[in-house]
C-alpha cells in the first residue's frame, strides 16, 4: 500500500513540475510570445483587455509579476480555461483539445499496447530460441524497422497502400459523408482510416519491445532460479514463461513507461502525414500558425497524458512484483 | 575493445555502413554531380541518365541533394550525440557520486525529463525559436536527450563507487573530482560509447523529424527538408517515389548502422548478450 | 571402501553402484577464445546411500563436474568425452525430455547461491506445485499436504509456503531449495557449496539439516565445497580435485590422518585448524576481542566457529586509537525491513606499537569497524579518536590528514586495484598526494616501494596492469600502496582470505617482515 501511496505522491509532484515547465517555457524564450500572440489574435478582430490579460498570464510579459502570474496560471490550468485559439477563431482551446483527444487516445493507446504485447511475446520467443531464425529474424527485422523514421514509414505506406494501390483512404479520421456517432457506418469508416497510422506505429515501435524483452530475458535465463528450475525438471514452457519471462517483463515494463513519451512524439509525425485529426496534427497546426495558447495547452495535455500512463504502468508493476508489496 | 566489437557480425556491418556515410559526408562537394541548390533543371523529372534520381519540383538534382544531405545528418548525429553524452556523463557521474538529498533532487529532474515526451517538447521549443537552423535543432535534441544516458551511467557509477579500488583511491588521498573522472569514468567506457551511438541515432531521427515538419530552416539541404518539400509538392500524387524513398532510406540506413554497432557494444558491457547459441 | 574399481575402463555394473563415471571430460569453449579443459578424464563410482565430498579450490573444476553429473552444464561448457551411468542408464547422451523426466526419482542439485535460486515473483507454495505438476508424481489433492511435509523436513514452519523468496533470510531460502530438491524424491543429491553464501552459525545449522536428511531419506549425496573442514565433518568419503583431475579418493578418516597426494597435504595444513596459522607467526601478540557485534547470536558464537584472523593493526608511532561505545546501524536494505545493526557498542584502545586482531564470523561487523576507524564509514553512535582527531567528525579535507597516518590493506587485490591503471600509476598517486614528491623523485619512491614488497625487477612490475599480476603479486602492490605515505597504522582486512592457500603464507610473511623492519 505504501508503494501505491508513494507513486501517487510522485505523480502529483511530477504533474506539478510539468505544469510549471509549461509556465516557464514561453517565459524563457527570446522576444515576447505574448505580444506575438496578441498581434495574431487582433487579425480576427479587436482584442479585449480581459483576453489580453489571459494571454499574458499564459505566456508572460517581460516585466510582469511572476508570482502573481503563476498563481493565476495555475487557476487557469485547474479550471481548464486555456483561452481562445486564433487559428480556429473563436473556438476555445479546451474545446479543440477535447475534440482531438479521443482520436489520439484510441489510436495511439491501443496500438501501443498491442505493439508492447506482441513485441514482448516475440522477444520471449527470440531469447528462448536464441541463435535460431526465430531469434535472428525478429531481432534484425525489428532493429531495422525501429531505425525507420516514423514519418518515412508513414509516407511509404501512404504512397503504396493509399495512392498506388488505393486500398486505404489517404487522409482524415472518417469518410466525408459519415456523421460521427455510434453508428456502424461511422465506426467502420473510422477503423478503415485508422489502419494505416496504426500499422506505422506498430512497425516502428515493435522492434524496440522485441529487442528489450530479448535482452532482459537472456539475462534472466542465466539467473540461478532458472538453472534451479531446470535442475528440478520443470517443463521447458514453465521455465520459459513463469520463471524467465515473468521476471524479465518487470524491467521492461519500466522501459515501457519511459518510452511512452517517444511513442506519443512519433504519433505527432504519423498524424501529420495521414492528416489524422488527433492531438499531434492539431499541435503542428498550432505551431505553424504560431497559435501559442493552443500549442501550450496541447503540450500540457500530451505531457499529462504520458505522466498518467506512466503512473498506471507503475501501479501495474506494483501488482506484478511481490517485492513492492511491503 | 575495438576487436570485440568488430568480432560481432552485426556490428561489423554497422561500422561499414557508417563509414560509407561518413566518407560521403566528408567528400560531398567532390561527389555531387551538380550544385545541390541549383534550380536550373527541368522540374519534377523522372530518373534519367543525367539525373539518376530525377529532379525535385523546384528543379534541383535529387542525387546531389541526397549526397549533400548526408553532411547534415552525420554532423547533427555526431555533435548532438556527443553533447548529450557529455551532459549525461557529467550529470550521471556526479549524481552517482553524491549522496543524500541532492541525489533525490537530481533524480526527480532526470525522471521528469525522461517522461516528458521529447518530440512535442522539441516542437514547442522550435516553434518559439522560429527557424533557428541546425544549431537550434542540436540544442533542442540535447535538452531532451540526455536524461536516459544520465540514468544508466548513474546506476553504473553507484555500483562502481562501492568497489574497493574506489575506496583505495580515497586512501591514496585522491580528491572526489579525480576519483570520479580518473577512477570511475574509464571503467564505463563501453557504456558511454553505447550511449553515444544511441543518442546519435535519436538525434538523427529527431533532426529529420523536425525538418520534415518544417520546423528547421527549410532552405538548408538535408534529408529531412527533402522530405518536407517532397510532401509539400505532392510528390505522392505525382508518383515521384524516388524523391520520397531515397532520403528516408538513407536516414533509416544511417540509424540502423548505429543500432547495429551498439549490438557489439552491448556485448562488451553485458557478457551474457555476447553472440552464441544457447544449449536449446 | 571400494576405490579399486575407479581406474578400470568398464563402468561398474554392480547393483550396489548408483552412479558410475568413466573418463568424463568437460571443456569450456567460449567464443573467440581458446577452449580450455575444466575436467579431464575423471572416473569414479558412487555407492547407494553414500555421502561423498568433492573438495578443491576455486577453479579446480569441482563445480563444473557437479553440473556435468546432473546434466546442467550449459555452453560454453560441454561434456566432450566419457560416460555417466546413473542406475545403469547412460545419461551423458539422453535427449532433453528424457533427461527432464529422469530428474524425478533421479538426481537433484542444490546450488551454491541458494539466495538466488528461487523465483522472486513466485510464492514458495507455487515453487513446490510447479515441481509436482512437472512430474505428476504427487496427486492433485495431496499437493498441499506434501508441500507442508517437505517444508517441515527442512525445519521450516508451514506458513513459509505463503511467503515470497524476498521475505525469507538466506538460510531459509537455502532450506527451501533443499526441500524443493527433496520433492523430486531423488536417489542422488548434489550440493554445490550449499552453505558458502551463509554466515557461520547458519552454515552449521544448514549442514546439520543436510546430514540428518541424508541419513533419514538415505539418498546418495555429493557435497561440493572448498572447505575441507566442512567436508571431512560431514562425509564418509572424499574426492580431492585439482586442476580438473581427481588427485585423491579415499575415506574421510584416511584423508584427514594419512593423506597421500601433496596437494591434499597442503590443503589440510591450511584448513584443518586455522588458529595454527595465527600462532605460527612470531611477533604477533594476539589479543582476542570478544566481539559485541552482531546481535545476540554473536554472543553464542563459540570461538571454534570463527577463528580466522581478520584485522591486524600494526601501529608504530605516537598516537593511539580510541574506539569508545561505537555502534553502526545501516538503513534497512529494502523498505519495510529492519534496519541492520552491524556493530553494537564496541570499545577498545589501540596503543602505539601494539598489534591487535579482530576476530569474528562473517557478518559480525569487523569490516565495518575497520571502515569506521579509517573514516570511510561514520559511526551512528559513539566516537573514534586518533590522536587529537575525532574520526567520525572529519570533513573531506581532514580525512586526507587521517589517511596520511592510517592506511588499509584490502581483502581482494583484484577488486582493490583499478583494472585500467598500471602499477606505477596506482602507487604514484599516494606518493604525489601525501609526500609532495614530484617527477623523478616520486618515481624513484615508487620503485623503492616495489622493492620493499619484493616485486622485482621493479621497472617491469611498474609497467604492468592488474590483470597481468597474480593474486599474491596484486596483494603486494596493495600493501605497497598502503606503505606509500609512511602511515602509523595499517589496517589489514582479511588480507589473505581471497588468495589461494599456496600464496597466503607468502603474503603473511611479507606483512610480518614489514612490521619488524618498519617498527
Amino acid at each position: 500500500m505504501t508503494y501505491a501511496l508513494r507513486k501517487v505522491g510522485l505523480l502529483i509532484l511530477t504533474l506539478w513540475a510539468a505544469i510549471t515547465l509549461n509556465f516557464v517555457l514561453p517565459r524563457l524564450m527570446p522576444g515576447s510570445p505574448a505580444d506575438a500572440a496578441v498581434a495574431k489574435l487582433s487579425q480576427n478582430g479587436p482584442v479585449t483587455a480581459a483576453t489580453r490579460k489571459a494571454i499574458e498570464i499564459q505566456l508572460g510579459v517581460p516585466n510582469g509579476n511572476l508570482i502573481e502570474q503563476y498563481g493565476q496560471y495555475l487557476k487557469q490550468v485547474v479550471t481548464l480555461h486555456f483561452g481562445v485559439s486564433y487559428t480556429f477563431y473563436p473556438q476555445p482551446v479546451a474545446e479543440l483539445v477535447g475534440q482531438a483527444l479521443p482520436y489520439t487516445l484510441i489510436l495511439v493507446g491501443l496500438v501501443t499496447i498491442i505493439a508492447f504485447v506482441c513485441g514482448t511475446l516475440l522477444g520471449v520467443l527470440a531469447a528462448w530460441k536464441r541463435g535460431t531464425w526465430l531469434d535472428s529474424l525478429p531481432t534484425l527485422g525489428g532493429s531495422f524497422a525501429s531505425a525507420f523514421p516514423y514519418f518515412w514509414t508513414a509516407l511509404l505506406l501512404l504512397f503504396f497502400l493509399g495512392y498506388v494501390f488505393k486500398i486505404f483512404p489517404t487522409s482524415g479520421a472518417y469518410g466525408v459523408t459519415n456523421v460521427p456517432g455510434f453508428n456502424g457506418d461511422f465506426l467502420g469508416s473510422a477503423v478503415n482510416h485508422a489502419i494505416l497510422p496504426a500499422i506505422t506505429i506498430l512497425i516502428t515501435s515493435l522492434g524496440g519491445w522485441i529487442l528489450g524483452m530479448r535482452n532482459t530475458m537472456i539475462s534472466t535465463l542465466g539467473d540461478d532460479y532458472v538453472t534451479f528450475a531446470e535442475a528440478n525438471g520443470l517443463k521447458p514452457r514453465t521455465v520459459a514463461i513463469r520463471y524467465a519471462a515473468r521476471n524479465a517483463i518487470l524491467p521492461n515494463l519500466t522501459s515501457f513507461g519511459l518510452a511512452l513519451g517517444g511513442v506519443v512524439g512519433g504519433s505527432v509525425l504519423v498524424e501529420t502525414v495521414f492528416g489524422y485529426p488527433g492531438i499531434g496534427y492539431l499541435l503542428l497546426k498550432a505551431v505553424t500558425n504560431q497559435d501559442y495558447p493552443l500549442m501550450q495547452a496541447l503540450f500540457l495535455m500530451i505531457t499529462v497524458s504520458v505522466l498518467l500512463a506512466n503512473f498506471l504502468v507503475d501501479i501495474l508493476y506494483g501488482v506484478l512484483d511481490p517485492r513492492t508489496r511491503k | 575493445m575495438t576487436a570485440t566489437v568488430w568480432s560481432n557480425t552485426k556490428a561489423r556491418i554497422g561500422v561499414i555502413i557508417l563509414l560509407v556515410f561518413v566518407l560521403v559526408a566528408i567528400f560531398a562537394p567532390l561527389l555531387t554531380p551538380y550544385d545541390p541548390s541549383a534550380t536550373t533543371f527541368a522540374r519534377s523529372a523522372d530518373a534519367s541518365a543525367s539525373h539518376w534520381l530525377g529532379t525535385t519540383a523546384a528543379g534541383e538534382d535529387v542525387l546531389s541533394q541526397l549526397i549533400q544531405g548526408a553532411r547534415i545528418s552525420v554532423f547533427v548525429g555526431f555533435v548532438a550525440g556527443l553533447l548529450s553524452t557529455v551532459v549525461a556523463v557529467l550529470i550521471g557521474l556526479s549524481w552517482g557520486y553524491v549522496r543524500g538529498w541532492w541525489a533525490d533532487v537530481i533524480n526527480f529532474f532526470v525522471n521528469l525529463f525522461l517522461v516528458v515526451p521529447g518530440l512535442p517538447l522539441m516542437i514547442v521549443i522550435a516553434a518559439y525559436l522560429q527557424n533557428g537552423g541546425i544549431g537550434m535543432i542540436i540544442l533542442v535534441v540535447v535538452i531532451t536527450g540526455w536524461a536516459w544516458g544520465a540514468r544508466v551511467l548513474r546506476s553504473q557509477t553507484q555500483s562502481l563507487r562501492g568497489r574497493d579500488f574506489v575506496t583505495a583511491a580515497v586512501f591514496s588521498g585522491e580528491r572526489p573530482f579525480r576519483i570520479v573522472f580518473r577512477e570511475i569514468l574509464p571503467n564505463m567506457t563501453s557504456l558511454i560509447v553505447g550511449n553515444f551511438f544511441g543518442a546519435a541515432t535519436s538525434a538523427i531521427l529527431a533532426e529529420a523529424g523536425l525538418e520534415f515538419l518544417g520546423l528547421g530552416d527549410p532552405s538548408t539541404v538535408s534529408w529531412g527538408t527533402m522530405l518536407f518539400w517532397a510532401q509539400n509538392s505532392n510528390a505522392l500524387l505525382t508518383g515521384q517515389w524516388s524523391l520520397l524513398f531515397a532520403p528516408g532510406l538513407c536516414i533509416a540506413l544511417l540509424a540502423t548502422s548505429l543500432t547495429l554497432i551498439n549490438f557489439g557494444v552491448d556485448g562488451l558491457s553485458n557478457p551474457r548478450l555476447r553472440e552464441g547459441k544457447s544449449g536449446r | 571402501m571400494t576405490i579399486t574399481e575407479t581406474t578400470q575402463d568398464a563402468p561398474a555394473t554392480s547393483p550396489d553402484i548408483l552412479l558410475s563415471v568413466r573418463d568424463l571430460s568437460v571443456v569450456y569453449e567460449p567464443r573467440g577464445a581458446e577452449p580450455t579443459s575444466a575436467v579431464e578424464n575423471v572416473s569414479f563410482d558412487l555407492r547407494r546411500g553414500e555421502f561423498v565430498g568433492l573438495v578443491g579450490e576455486s577453479g579446480s573444476g569441482k563445480s563444473t563436474l557437479g553440473f556435468a553429473l546432473t546434466r546442467l552444464a550449459k555452453p560454453p561448457a560441454r561434456i566432450s568425452n566419457g560416460r555417466i551411468l546413473f542406475d545403469g542408464k547412460d545419461i551423458a547422451s539422453i535427449d532433453a525430455e528424457a533427461l527432464r523426466e529422469q530428474r524425478q526419482g533421479g538426481f537433484a542439485m542444490v546450488l551454491q547461491s541458494g539466495m538466488n535460486a528461487l523465483n522472486p515473483v513466485r510464492s514458495i507454495r507455487h515453487h513446490f506445485f510447479d515441481v509436482f505438476k512437472a512430474h505428476g508424481h504427487v496427486p492433485h489433492d495431496r499437493r498441499e499436504e506434501r508441500a507442508r511435509e517437505l517444508i517441515g523436513k527442512v525445519e521450516l514452519p508451514a506458513a513459509t509456503l505463503d511467503r515470497f523468496p524476498g521475505e525469507l533470510s538466506g538460510g531459509m531460502r537455502q532450506r527451501v531449495s533443499i526441500a524443493l530438491a527433496l520433492s523430486l524424491e531423488p536417489q542422488l543429491m548434489v550440493f554445490d557449496e550449499p552453505t558458502t553464501a551463509l554466515d557461520v552459525l547458519v552454515q552449521h545449522a544448514v549442514m546439520n539439516t543436510i546430514r540428518e536428511l541424508q541419513k533419514a531419506e538415505n539418498f546418495t549425496a555429493v557435497l561440493i565445497s572448498h572447505d575441507l573442514g566442512i567436508v571431512l565433518e560431514a562425509t564418509e568419503r572424499v574426492l580431492v580435485m585439482h586442476e580438473g583431475v581427481i588427485v585423491e579418493d579415499g575415506p574421510s578418516s584416511e584423508i584427514l590422518n594419512a593423506p597421500t597426494a601433496e596437494y591434499t597435504k597442503m590443503l589440510l595444513s591450511h584448513y584443518a585448524d586455522p588458529r595454527a596459522e595465527v600462532v605460527s607467526l612470531p611477533g604477533f601478540e594476539d589479543r582476542r576481542l570478544r566481539q559485541a557485534a552482531g546481535e545476540a547470536r554473536s554472543a553464542a558464537a563459540a570461538p571454534e566457529h570463527a577463528p580466522t584472523v581478520v584485522t591486524r593493526s600494526v601501529s608504530v608511532a605516537q598516537e593511539s586509537i580510541v574506539v569508545s561505545h561505537v555502534s553502526k546501524t545501516y538503513p534497512p536494505p529494502r523498505r519495510g525491513e529492519q534496519p541492520v545493526r552491524a556493530v553494537r557498542d564496541v570499545s577498545f584502545t589501540l596503543e602505539p606499537g601494539q598489534s591487535l586482531a579482530l576476530v569474528g564470523q562473517s557478518g559480525s561487523g569487523k569490516s565495518t569497524i575497520a571502515k569506521m576507524i579509517t573514516g570511510v564509514e561514520k559511526p551512528s553512535e559513539g566516537s573514534i579518536t586518533f590522536g587529537g582527531l575525532d574520526v567520525a567528525k572529519l570533513g573531506r579535507g581532514k580525512l586526507r590528514d587521517l589517511h596520511r597516518n592510517v592506511q588499509m590493506v584490502f581483502q581482494d587485490p583484484y577488486a582493490a586495484l583499478n583494472p585500467l591503471h598500471t602499477v606505477e600509476y596506482t602507487l604514484m598517486r599516494p606518493v604525489v598526494n601525501f609526500t609532495g614528491l614530484k617527477g623523478q623523485d616520486a618515481r624513484r619512491r615508487v620503485l623503492e616501494l616495489l622493492e620493499t614488497v619484493g616485486l622485482t625487477p621493479v621497472e617491469q612490475f611498474a609497467a604492468k596492469l592488474p590483470h597481468q599480476l597474480s593474486g599474491g603479486q596484486g596483494q603486494r602492490v596493495v600493501i605497497a600502496r598502503a606503505l606509500a605515505c609512511d602511515p602509523q597504522v595499517i589496517i589489514a582486512d582479511e588480507p589473505v582470505s581471497m588468495l589461494d592457500v599456496s600464496l597466503r603464507a607468502g603474503v603473511l610473511a611479507l606483512l610480518e617482515d614489514l612490521r619488524e623492519k618498519w617498527g
